[in-house]
Formats: structure tokens, sequence, C-alpha cells
């Protein structure tokens, strides 16, 4: 890759072409129309604009997107449905494949009206870009356009350019978490017939896709999430393909290496794996992990297309899962699963119980049996509460999907998170051992403690806090109440029907809710202060004393996932000194292997630096390129909230 | 039978072989200038302090009821914010074998096994065979710095499966100067294991001045004889331990 081009990018140099639009919208026009009439003022408002020494083109030059709606609007919209976040479409995968292959003109037979506008406005775009490209003397560029996005791509380049035009549409749409899907699956033919014929070695191949990838970097600062970095590019690598058969490939290869050398926050790399997955393969990742951009994360396709065949997915749809914007297992082509459309708080259940049932509970088991009731409850409320779904029409996505996005996709379950596992099962191991078993502490004044936030009571603290059975240690007493609780809670989604017709899927991540949720409740059973935050997705508790990896990896994988797979990986950091060499390198693949093949789920290994952290909180100015993971994406250190910052440092960490 | 442990890592992966649990004895005949593992030096049980974490409450020392806590003069269950840790737990052969057992199938993933480290192990010699005989089939290494006398030597070492043998000053009165002992018995007993069969490499930790200089490596590499031989580097944190320990760190 270009290192001007890179540095340019890096420096946020081509953050000087962008301006702002303004575009008006007339009362008469249908939610349709407007986002018709959007996306081609956006094309048209577009300035081409070439980088010196790029081969990947187009760059986003407006600032800003326009809100189709008033607030009045938008306000008079909300009281008649359901919004979903923004509201706009979002997690969906989009098929590249076919698109890519065919060319725009050839979904121009298929699209509707609307669809066709939007083509059209992409077309001329596309073609303002080539005559640029000509001005500019770039012949190479030029001639990539003449072909792409109007026909189908005929190799390499032109599938990649393809691709980041696509993906630059529908972001300038106003969808957003615009994942890539299966990559190395669509795109590798086009590479493979081009090295067939002697026009890549490895090496130039490798220079394209650099150049490939830092253009999901231009613009990525436009596509806000929770946080800066929350964007969605996701990108699928490895696993089965429809028919069972390993799809990791040169390509595959190539895209760890990319990222590797690019460190830069995009795409996300999410590795499919499964037993049949060489060691190999985990030793590229793991070298990927070292380089400490929070990825690849991991998927066991075992255990992922057991759960979706459960769930009712067909076997090759299973079989050709991706991931969603963090980690949610989705359909690409035909799925329109929600798949982050709400979250359960486990703390929180536990809470209740803990202040409603308890002194009424002679025994654990019946004290268990009101947990069961309460997430049951939960699940009612969080259920109940999505009904009269809508999202803001979106033509062009339309165009990208192999189904009628308004009307849904052949799957149209919506996904529900569970939160704070870890505490809750916690929580009630300590209220099993020391209330029921032990009896060392009674009902009341453990309910006092809670509400006091220990100031009554305080002695029970540490005992709670470092000495009570922990998920993560191997230790059934907790675990068990861990098993109990996914199980629990994806009973309690069974049966459900959603507002668009599909069904309900439980998870193990939790998004910005491990604070969003620890917020909601006060201290817990297991030693939690008020305040103190829950682990990130599907992890040990911040303040538990780990044993170690071993037990981490035991306690994570007894829970029965084949009725919570809507995704949540378990979150390990390790010490990037334990990186250093090839043989560390070989030994931590090892453990992923081992994770994968104890039939965990799903996988986040970060190689973490604290000292780097701290440093980085004081002196910002020299870690702009500190990267970490937060719950399912990367992001910049300096860019994140501070209690986001703080959070990664307090979790487990495990050394030499 | 007891024996005294002072920690149990695991997935260790500078210890030997694969992704390892190293087992920490507590207890050692050294007193090496640059160790960093200070709270296996003497067998007792230590209390261990995060003095950074400390907020001078004092609830520590208001006095318990818990008989565990009398050597301390401390209440070691008392720390709302968890700075006070002892180091060092007398364990029965039979449930550390359990404990260890129980990750038979972790070992076998990452083609790993046990690591007996310290401390040094031989000051713990019945306790270490009768733990080894206890376990399940497991690949197993000791780390150790070979003081001990040839019986007690050839008994342990006999046990395993690989050996890291330390070799850190070659020259006796250096040995003596920076380790409060002599080598002559660690250098016998190297003698041996070269002709044992066992699987072994040697391991030289690299103290900058003292024990990395150019004749100590060089009488070394006479001894070591051109057998597989890993040089440590000498880490930087090595002493922070020390202040947990209410101990002042030499180096």
């Amino acid at each position: 890759m270009d290192k001007n081009l890179y540095e340019y990018i890096l420096n946020k140099d081509h953050h000087k072409y962008r301006k702002e639009i303004e575009i008006t919208f007339y009362q008469d026009m249908t939610p349709i129309e407007r986002m018709t009439y959007r996306f081609e003022e956006m094309c048209k408002s577009e300035a081409p604009v070439i980088l010196e020494n790029e081969q990947i083109c187009f760059l986003r030059t407006t600032s800003n997107i326009p809100d189709i709606f008033t607030e009045e609007e938008w306000a008079n919209i909300k009281s008649k449905y359901h919004i979903h976040e923004l509201g706009y479409l979002s997690n969906l995968s989009p098929n590249f494949e076919d698109t890519i292959k065919e060319g725009l003109l050839a979904k121009y037979e298929t699209a509707d009206e609307y669809g066709k506008r939007c083509i059209d406005a992409i077309l001329n775009l596309s073609d303002r870009y080539k005559e640029e490209a000509k001005k500019q003397g770039r012949d190479d560029i030029a001639s990539v356009l003449e072909r792409v996005p109007r026909y189908g791509a005929t190799n390499f380049r032109e599938a990649l350019q393809f691709f980041r035009i696509i993906h630059f549409s529908l972001w300038l749409e106003g969808n957003y978490h615009n994942t890539c899907g299966r990559f190395d699956k669509y795109m590798y033919p086009y590479l493979k017939a081009d090295m067939d014929k002697g026009i890549y070695t490895e090496e130039t191949a490798l220079e394209l896709l650099e150049d490939f990838f830092l253009s999901f970097n231009k613009d990525s600062d436009l596509y806000v999430g929770v946080q800066q970095g929350d964007n969605g590019q996701s990108m699928v690598l490895g696993g089965m393909d429809e028919n069972g058969n390993e799809v990791f490939n040169l390509l595959s290869k190539l895209c760890l290496k990319a990222s590797e050398n690019l460190l830069m926050i995009d795409p996300k790399i999410n590795l499919r794996v499964n037993k049949n997955t060489p060691l190999e393969v985990y030793e590229l990742g793991t070298r990927l992990t070292k380089a400490g951009l929070g990825f690849p994360q991991y998927s066991n396709d075992d255990v992922v297309v057991d759960g979706l065949l459960k769930l009712g997915y067909d076997l090759e749809d299973a079989r050709n899962y991706a991931i969603a914007a963090c980690w949610e297992f989705i359909i690409p082509k035909v799925g329109a699963d929600v798949a982050n459309i709400g979250a359960l708080s486990f703390p929180k259940v536990v809470d209740k119980c803990l202040h409603n049932d308890l002194v009424n509970c002679d025994t654990f088991e019946e004290f268990i049996d009101c947990v069961k009731k309460e997430i049951n409850i939960e699940a009612d409320i969080i259920c109940s509460s999505i009904k009269d779904l809508w999202f803001v029409p979106s033509p062009f996505m339309n165009v990208m999907m192999d189904c009628n996005i308004y009307e849904g996709g052949k799957y149209n379950n919506f996904g529900i998170h569970g939160t704070g596992i870890a505490t809750g099962a916690d929580s009630l191991a300590a209220i099993e051992k020391y209330v029921y078993n032990d009896k060392t502490i009674s009902k009341r004044d453990l309910i006092e403690a809670v509400d006091s936030d220990f100031e009554k009571h305080s002695e029970i603290l540490p005992l709670l806090r470092y000495e009570a059975p922990k998920m993560g240690n191997d230790d059934d007493g907790a675990d068990e109440k861990a098993v109990m609780l996914l199980k629990a809670f994806s009973d309690s989604l069974k049966g459900r029907t959603n507002c668009r017709g599909g069904i309900f899927r439980a998870g193990t991540g939790s998004a910005m809710y491990y604070l969003w949720h620890a917020d909601e409740i006060g201290a817990s059973p297991d030693g939690r202060r008020k305040g103190e935050a829950f682990g990130t997705n599907f992890s040990a508790s911040l303040f538990a004393k780990i044993k170690g990896p071993f037990s981490v990896i035991k306690s994570f994988t007894k829970p029965d996932f084949s009725g919570a797979i809507n995704g949540g990986p378990l979150t390990l950091e390790f010490a990037s000194s334990m990186f250093e060499d090839d043989d560390s390198i070989n030994k931590v693949a090892t453990l992923v292997k081992a994770y994968v093949d104890m039939g965990g789920h799903q996988l986040q290994l970060n190689a973490v630096n604290t000292e780097l952290m701290k440093d980085a909180q004081a002196h910002p100015e020299n870690h702009r390129q500190l990267v970490v993971r937060i719950w399912g994406w990367s992001a910049y250190f300096v860019e994140l909230d501070k209690e986001y910052q703080d959070h990664v440092m307090m979790r487990q960490q495990y050394q030499v | 039978m007891k024996g005294t442990i002072f920690d149990i890592k695991e997935f260790s992966i500078h210890d030997g072989p694969g992704g390892r649990t190293t087992v920490f004895l507590k207890g050692c005949p050294l007193r090496c200038k640059w160790c960093h593992n200070p709270e296996g030096l003497i067998k007792n049980p230590q209390i261990m302090k995060k003095h950074n974490l400390c907020v001078g409450c004092k609830i520590c020392e208001k006095g318990c009821n818990h008989p565990e806590c009398e050597p301390f003069g401390v209440c070691i269950h008392s720390c709302p914010n968890g700075c006070l840790t002892v180091s060092g737990e007398e364990i029965d052969s039979k449930l550390l074998a359990e404990k260890l057992n129980r990750d038979k199938a972790m070992f076998e993933f990452t083609k790993g096994g046990i690591t007996i480290s310290g401390g040094e192990p031989m000051m713990q010699s019945d306790f270490v065979c009768d733990l080894l005989d206890k376990l399940d089939g497991i690949h197993t290494a000791i780390q150790t710095s070979g003081y001990t006398d040839e019986e007690t030597y050839k008994r342990v070492i006999s046990k395993f499966d690989y050996v890291m043998q330390d070799i850190k000053l070659a020259d006796e009165n250096e040995h003596i100067k920076y380790t409060g002992v002599s080598n002559r018995k660690i250098i016998n007993n190297i003698e041996w294991l070269k002709k044992s069969g066992k699987e072994f490499v040697f391991r030289v930790p690299m103290i900058p001045g003292i024990t990395d200089t150019e004749e100590n490596i060089k009488a070394i590499s006479e001894i070591t004889n051109g057998h597989k031989t890993e040089y440590l580097q000498y880490n930087a944190m090595a002493g922070s331990k020390y202040k947990m320990l209410g101990m002042k760190y030499k180096l």
C-alpha cells in the first residue's frame, strides 16, 4: 500500500473535501419518495475525488445526511410505530456476491421504480468519477469504472471497486451497520482467476487489498454509533459453505495479513471456525490478535449452525451465516432479522426476586423458580413492547437484498441480548451458599446490605466480593446458575411470535447495556457496588478473582447455546506480552482451538496493554492509533468516552 | 500428604511445552538477589498487601475471631478493596491432584501439562513425588535450581517427563555471593542429569552485570556442553512483589 496515501488518511487530510448539504423535502412526498429523492441529491452533490496513488476510489464529500422527516413528523411516526434505534435498516448482509457478478444494470431489471432511480444515481456518480479519473490521467481507474458498477466485475480489482461503490452507496442512503458478509467466499474467485493468469502475486494482491481495506477507514468517522468506532463494518472470513465445505482460502489469509499491516479499526474481522479448522488458521488469527486491534472474533460453526437449525433456519442458510455489526448471527441476502432489538438484564431479574421473593422462599429451589418466573415476566414486557415495527424505506438496500425488505425477509426474527450473566449467576451462587446452605447471612441482612450499597453489614462485602463462588472459576456453584439463567432466558422466548411473523432469539451479548443496565440497579448480592459495571458480553465479573484462562473457558462452555444463539462472545483480555514470539502464538492458538473444540460458541480475544492505556488517558496526543475492543467493535482508545476507556482497563486480564 | 504452595497459574506459556498449569511450591534454600518470586522464599504463609489499593480504613486491624488470621495480626477477610491476600496455602496432595486432573482435557488441547516450580520443589520432594503419583497421565515438568542432595534429585527428577534445570553462576564464590549457597551440589546433579536420558533444557537467567557477563556465559557453556539452553531475559518488574511482602529488593 502506498505509504503517503496511508499517512494522508491517517492525518484526516481528506476531510478538507467535505461539505454540508441541505435538502428540502415537500410535505406531500411519501417516505420512499423522500428517501429516493435524498439519495439522488446526495449522489449529485458528491464531488468525485481521486486521491494520489489510490487504486480503490470513492470518497465521501458530503459530511451530513439531512433527515427526511421533521421532528414533528418523527414524533408522529413514533406515536404509531415501534422505531428501532435510528429507524433505518441496519445489520443486514446484502447480496454483494450476485451484484458484483452481474452488475447494476442487471439489478435494474428486477428493481422497483425507486430502486431504478437509485441505480441511475449511482451510475451517474460513477460516470463522473470516471471522467475525473480520465482528467487526472488515471486510466487504470477510468477503465475499471468503464466496466463497474454498470456491468459485472471481470477481475479482482473491478470486484473490489464494485464492492466499494455499493458499500459507499448503502451508507449514503442512510442505512447503517452495513456489514460485508462472507467476503473471502464471494471475492476469492476473482482473485484466483487473476492469479491463475499471472496478474497478481500474493504480494501484489496484498498491496491492492490493503488499499481496499484503507477505503473502509476513509469515511468511517461519519458512521457514528453509540461511540466512535461502533460502525458495523464487519467482515466474515472462513468457515463452511452451504454444502459444508471449508471456505478458508488464500484471500482469507491475505485479509488477515492486510488487517495486521494496516493497523486500523476497519473492517472488523470475524473468523468462522469449526472442528475441521486446522491449527494454522488459528495461528494466523492469533497473529492478527497480537496486532492489538481487537479482532478477529471467532465464531464456531458447529455450535452456531446447530443452534440456527434448531431455531428453524434452513440448513443452507444456517451454514451460510454471517456476522452483524458486533456478533449477532445473520443470514446473507435473505435474512431480515433484527438481531439487537432488545435486552434482558439478568442482574435486574435477580434484584427483583431478591426484593420481592427471597423472604417468602424457604428453599433455594423455590427462589430459583421465582427467578425463572421473573425472566418470563421480563420476556413478556420486552416482547410485547415491540409491535408495529416500522423502518424508513431504503430503496437501494431493497435492491441489494434477495427479498422485499419492506415486507420482511425469509427470516424476520428478533434478537434479544442477555446482559450481565456473571453478575446474575454470582449473585444467585452467593444467595444459595450464604443464605440457604451455610445460613451465615440472613435474608434481611443481605437485602439491607444491598439496599445500602453495603454501608450496612459492611463485613459481608469482602466475603461476597472476593470469597464467594464466581462464574469463570470452573466452579459449578456459580456456573450452574449461569446455565440455568441462559436456559430460562431461551425457554422464555420459545413459542413467541413477533410482529413481523418471526420468532425471538436469546443471546449472550451485552452491547452497551453492560453500563446502561448496571445503572438501573444498585448494588448486587455478588458484592458488586452500586455504579459498578457488568462484564462485557459473555464474561466474568470485573472484580472476581479468576483462576485463569483454562477455568474461564471451562466455565463459559458449560451452557447449552442451542437455544441462545443470537450471539455474544466470551471476551478474554490477554496482556500483549503473551504474544511475543512464534511459540507463544502457537500456544495461544491452541487455546482458542481448545475453546472451539470444547463447544464454545463465540470468542473475542484481545491483546491489551494497560500501561499504554493509562498513558493514553494522560497523553491522548501520543496514542491516537491505540485501538481497543469495546463490546462488538474496535475503536481508537482516545476517541472513547472515559467510562468506556475505564471499563476496558478494569476487565480481567491474563498475564505471562 | 501436605505441601505448601503459593500459587497455581493456569495457561503459563513459558514454563515448558504447550499450555501449562504451573504450581509454585513455597520455600527455597537459595536467596538469589534478583529473585522475582520473593513469596516463594520462606515456607510459612505470608500476607501480601496491595498498597496501591489501600485507602487506610484500618478495617483489617479491628480484630476478628478467625483462627487463620491469628499469625498475621490483621483480618485477612475484611478488606473491602481486596488488598490483602495470603501467600502460602497448605494443601493435601490428593486434593491438589484432583484440582489439576480436572484440566486434563485442556492440557491435551494445548499440548501442555503441569509444571512444578517454586520456590524450590526439591525442598518438598516427598510431597512432589506423592503429587505426581496421583496425576492422571498428564505431561509433567519441573523447574529446579538443582540444589539438593543426589538421592533426592534423582528420585524427584525420575518422576518427570521434562526438566528445566537452572544454571545461574558457574563460579562457586560468585554463586555463594549472589545466591547464598555453593553450586557444588547443583553441578554434581547436572552431571547426573546429562547422562540420565531425561528430556531437559538448561535455563540461564540473564541478570545484568551478574550472570550475563562474558566470563560466566562462557563458563556455563562448558557445563551445558552444547545441550539446549534457554537464556531468560531479566524481568524489569521483578522487584514489584517485595513491597507487598514488606521486604526490600536487593538489586
